[in-house]
């Protein structure tokens, strides 16, 4: 929280949204969005394809228009100014490197449209260039090059203007896994050395955790929960949330709330002080439980299948046709078909509504 | 960051270690000799067979009457002595004429073919980049004040400045006024489709109409009235390509160049203009050959000041001292020589593969 005790001193924040609004004709793109992002933060907006992170990044970046609402990048409201203007650089996911230009001049381009003396530009794109690894190419054709590398050619041509803000849409999901990988500790390496204020649009919740100063998660074009990848992960603010973040993702299962008891079917547990829901939903994470023998966990299931992932064993067991996933040690066996219990953690668990969705506290 | 190169190297495209396909280019010194010998024997034997023709027409230019007659005669000083006569009478004696209609139809070819060019690609870049949705009640309205008022300004002898006036301050108002009832709207599909039919009709049909059209203004045989009707006609077959090409420019580039803080017009200098040159490259090429070669609007549109040069060599054909073979070779290779020349300027443009790297890997 270093970060929000630099804004509070009277500066202006790098990036304010105020209730910005996108139509598409009848469609609601984008609902009410406010964010504030802080001086030097790598802020990550995540959510599925078609939630409208994308459009919220177009419409930072001034390629889509502003619908309604404000947005202010530094001192200035940019609302309806020209991406020219903003002083911002981006990343995009096909990396839109201009094909006819070298490295050279794919990285000095910002410099070239800013009119900058010739000599002061060569010195600039070599110094981004060996930021980015890329000088022995500069003489190369983008299409001579390697996905990684066109990445770095566009990262490069990004961070030689010195940004007031860096936007990527997506920058990793061209590459291979292995490659990505790599790359994403280069973003993160690269953004905490240069200390540039960056937002980052992805739908890989694994790319959020790990990158991410906060998580903004989207859906259907609404902020769902704002916060440290901790938070997100360890107090979700609604089902969605829960089930989005987190990989296997959080076990769900359907039931009533009353009197200080979460009830479905033969299975009761305790859940004192949370208010009486007809429909509720319980929750807890693969690694929040355990399996153990039959009758001494909270519940019993069916084991239906059992992966070895390597550093673990996912177990997978049916209750009453939906599906559980329990984390074990990787020394953990059990053959499928056998009747297992799951044992909860304590206090690793969460109630929902199941029909609104709202995360239900204990009073 | 040391380990970074190494990966990415392993994840170099694939494609430049692929096996070359059968007919595709490849160094001459990779192929083997008795390959290479067939190679050469077909492609000069192929070469001889497009090429004869060129070469028939360029002895024919030198042959006389009875050296045409009682041919065929192949090679010249053996089977016929070659005389400069026909040259002669087309570059000496009759050069005014010559020459006259060789300008007309240098003029007439470069400035249709430069205008259609750039209005045509306008319109297509234009089309492809910016969603149109024009209300189809107001160009109906358009439309029929237009004919309203030409009727108006042509029958009835209004003055052309209150017709004029009169006509824009109605179509102003009914627009206003019943246009926002009908939502029917055009879209870009739409407008491309209407520009593109303009040349599906073939000339032939409209060529009495556009003559009349041109008698009225007092611009038969004119430069003018042949490079506007040419751009007319050209100008569908410019959008079309252009529309096509400049759609496989991807989008992502122009957002690129303005948030690098390029403007429009910057963007489409730096970015669009430099790609986009092979499709303008054949397209010039393309529309240049079909103002150049055409003959039916010019056969109709001009007579003596404004002909060119498809109407001089049909002139050869139709003499009272028969076909004068000579004279119309003699027409025929001074017409080849510019649109050989324009072909060798602008083919090293027209080359594929440009757009590679622009996205994704």
């Amino acid at each position: 929280m270093t970060l929000g005790a630099a804004a509070n001193n009277g500066m202006a924040k790098p990036i304010s949204m105020r209730s910005l609004n996108k139509y598409y004709g009848q469609f609601h793109a984008l609902k009410d969005l406010s964010l504030e992002v802080e001086a030097g933060e790598f802020l990550v907006l995540l959510g599925p394809s078609g939630c409208g992170k994308s459009t919220a990044l177009r419409m930072i970046a001034g390629l889509e228009s502003i619908s309604s609402g404000e947005l202010r990048i530094g001192d200035s409201d940019v609302t309806h100014v020209l991406p020219k203007y903003r002083n911002i650089a981006m990343v995009f996911q096909s990396y839109a490197l201009y094909p006819h230009k070298t490295v050279a001049e794919n990285i000095g381009f910002p410099l070239k449209i800013a009119k900058t003396p010739k000599e002061k530009m060569e010195a600039a794109v070599r110094a981004a260039a060996k930021q980015v690894e890329l000088e022995d190419y500069l003489d190369h054709f983008p299409g001579k090059l390697s996905g990684g590398q066109r990445q770095r050619v566009a990262l490069a041509r990004a961070i030689i203007r010195r940004p007031a803000v860096f936007l990527m849409d997506e920058p990793l999901s061209n590459l291979d896994a292995k490659l990505r990988g790599n790359m994403r500790a280069e973003l993160k390496h690269m953004q905490s050395a240069l200390g540039i204020t960056t937002i980052y649009v992805t739908h890989d919740q694994i790319e959020a955790m790990t990158l991410a100063h906060r998580v903004a998660i989207i859906k259907g074009g609404e902020l769902q929960q704002l916060g440290t990848p901790k938070e997100v992960y360890s107090d979700p603010a609604n089902l969605f949330v829960a089930g989005f973040m987190g990989s296997p993702s959080m076990n769900f299962i359907r039931g009533t709330l009353a009197e200080g008891r979460f009830a479905v079917g033969d299975f009761a547990m305790t859940a004192a002080g949370f208010a009486k829901t007809a429909r509720a939903t319980l929750g807890f994470r693969p690694e929040d439980c355990q399996v153990v023998p039959a009758g001494e966990g909270a519940i019993d299931a069916q084991v239906y299948a059992v992966e070895m992932t390597g550093d673990l064993v996912l177990v997978t067991l049916d209750l009453n046709g939906s599906h559980l996933v329990v984390k074990m040690p990787k020394e953990f066996d059990i053959k499928p078909g056998i009747l297992a219990g799951i044992a909860l953690d304590d206090t690793q668990f969460y109630f929902f509504d199941s029909d609104s969705g709202a995360r239900l506290r204990a009073a | 960051m040391s380990n970074m190169s190494d990966t990415s190297d392993m994840n170099a495209p694939k494609a430049l270690h692929r096996k070359p396909g059968l007919f595709e280019p490849r160094a001459i010194g990779s192929i083997a000799p008795a390959t290479r010998f067939v190679l050469y024997a077909v492609l000069i034997a192929w070469s001889a067979f497009v090429l004869f023709p060129i070469y028939w027409l360029f002895i024919t230019s030198f042959k006389d009457a009875a050296a045409v007659n009682q041919g065929p005669y192949f090679i010249p000083w053996v089977d016929f002595s070659p005389s400069l006569h026909a040259w002669r009478d087309l570059f000496v004696i009759d050069y005014e004429d010559t020459l006259r209609a060789y300008f007309n139809s240098i003029v007439i070819a470069l400035s249709s073919t430069f205008l259609s060019v750039l209005f045509g690609s306008m319109a297509a870049y234009a089309l492809s980049r910016v969603q149109y949705a024009p209300n189809l009640i107001t160009i109906l309205f358009f439309v029929l004040l237009l004919a309203l008022v030409g009727v108006a300004i042509g029958a009835f002898g209004v003055d052309w400045r209150l017709a004029a006036a009169v006509g824009v301050a109605l179509f102003f108002f009914l627009a206003r006024a019943v246009g926002n009832l009908y939502q029917l709207r055009l879209r870009n599909g739409d407008i491309l489709f209407w520009i593109i039919s303009q040349r599906i009709l073939a000339p032939i049909v409209v060529v009495v109409p556009i003559y009349m059209m041109f008698q009225s203004l007092r611009m038969l045989d004119t430069h003018l009235a042949l490079i506007l009707t040419y751009c007319v006609i050209n100008m569908p077959i410019v959008v079309w390509l252009m529309y096509d090409f400049f759609n496989t420019i991807p989008l992502d580039l122009e957002e690129s160049a303005q948030l690098d803080g390029a403007t429009m017009f910057g963007t489409f200098y730096e970015i669009v203009l430099p790609l986009s040159r092979g499709g303008l490259a054949a397209t010039t090429l393309l529309v240049m050959i079909l103002s150049w070669n055409e003959y039916l609007l010019a056969l109709f549109l001009s007579t003596t000041r404004a002909q060119t040069m498809p109407i001089l060599v049909a002139a050869m054909n139709a003499g009272e001292r028969g076909i004068l073979w000579w004279t119309m070779s003699v027409v025929i290779i001074v017409m080849i020589i510019p649109v050989v020349i324009l072909a060798v300027i602008l083919q090293k443009y027209i080359s594929k593969g440009l757009l590679v790297g622009a996205v994704k890997g």
